[in-house]
């Protein structure tokens, strides 16, 4: 779900770093929240986000897909801490991999960094008053790539009516197209690898489950 | 550091050694939906997407692009580049994050 530079013209791109301002001043001060213990761990969850969206997975039409992980970074730290440390990893694979893009860095970061982690931990929350925390966690994951994708393919297929020469294709073509990548492949994928993620840190360490739950909006 | 930290740098050990999969997984599959070539997609959609192939050009100094070594295209290079690109990677993300942390400053 990386948009690469060209598919969005100028205007867009320049108004989706508009929109990322607020959300990265306040996810970067929300950093002095951080436990010292949650440093590490929050580093570790930054570089396991980055492996697991190196794990493409084949999507029957063709295509492929991949899970960001920001689930479980929010329902862990929070979603402010997953929008800081999802838009690290998206700079650095814009920098020096060539995946996703400079001009459409805050774009990706909106979807991957805002929209997915604070869907899913909305989700999270919700669902968990009837459900069990992992499948709570396990659907939050699903429902949050889910929208991400969909969210990006909007972000695609308006592109054609704000100014052409880029993204060719309108929405009628882009939005089922991501939204069937992530709900047949990369979706279901996030949940399992998120509920097994949730249930080995409730079984193995409770106590900081509850840490995050309580810190994690603090600020 | 803590138990589940650690056993996440574990996991982050196993996933870079394995990281190939990613990419023998869909090796005769297509790009992701949306991030083809420009000049592919341009030939496909039969337009002159003239926006495109400029912005497209943005930024052409990427150190591993694809996650790979530029030149290593068969299976066995193109794994060892992927893997090369997981741990260059994962140093850069922790390096960053790291240092973002140093300059904000946690309160305790």
């Amino acid at each position: 779900m990386h948009i690469p530079d060209g598919y969005l013209g100028p205007y867009t791109c320049v108004l989706f770093y508009i929109v990322m301002i607020p959300f990265w001043y306040r996810g970067i001060k929300w950093l002095k929240n951080l436990h010292p213990r949650q440093v590490p761990l929050l580093g570790v969850l930054t570089a396991f986000s980055f492996l697991v969206m190196m794990y493409n997975l084949p999507v029957p039409d063709g295509t492929t897909a991949h899970i960001v992980g920001g689930t479980i970074i929010a329902i862990l730290i929070g979603p402010w801490a997953a929008t800081v440390s999802i838009s690290i990893v998206l700079l650095i694979q814009a920098l020096f991999f060539g995946d996703g893009g400079i001009t459409t860095y805050a774009a990706n970061a909106f979807n991957m960094a805002v929209v997915l982690p604070f869907v899913g931990y909305y989700t999270y929350r919700l669902l968990r008053k009837k459900l069990s925390d992992v499948a709570a966690a396990g659907i939050g994951a699903y429902v949050a790539l889910v929208t991400a994708a969909i969210v990006a393919g909007f972000e695609f297929g308006l592109q054609p009516y704000i100014q052409p020469g880029y993204c060719p294709y309108t929405f009628w073509v882009s939005v089922p197209a991501m939204a069937f990548a992530h709900l047949v492949t990369a979706g279901p994928a996030a949940a399992v690898v998120t509920a097994t993620v949730l249930w080995y840190v409730k079984k193995s360490q409770p106590e900081l489950f509850s840490m995050g739950e309580a810190e994690a909006l603090r600020g | 550091m803590d138990r589940l930290t650690k056993t996440f740098l574990v996991i982050i050990g196993v996933m870079i050694i394995l990281s190939p999969i990613g990419i023998l997984l869909v090796w005769n599959y297509g790009d992701a939906w949306g991030e083809w070539d420009p000049g592919d997609l341009a030939g496909q959609v039969h337009e002159k997407l003239t926006g495109m192939e400029k912005l497209s050009n943005a930024w052409t100094h990427a150190l591993l692009p694809d996650y790979n070594v530029p030149g290593w295209e068969d299976k066995l290079h193109a794994s060892i580049g992927y893997i090369i690109s997981a741990v260059v990677g994962v140093a850069l993300v922790l390096g960053a994050y790291y240092g973002l942390v140093k300059l904000v400053g946690s309160s305790s």
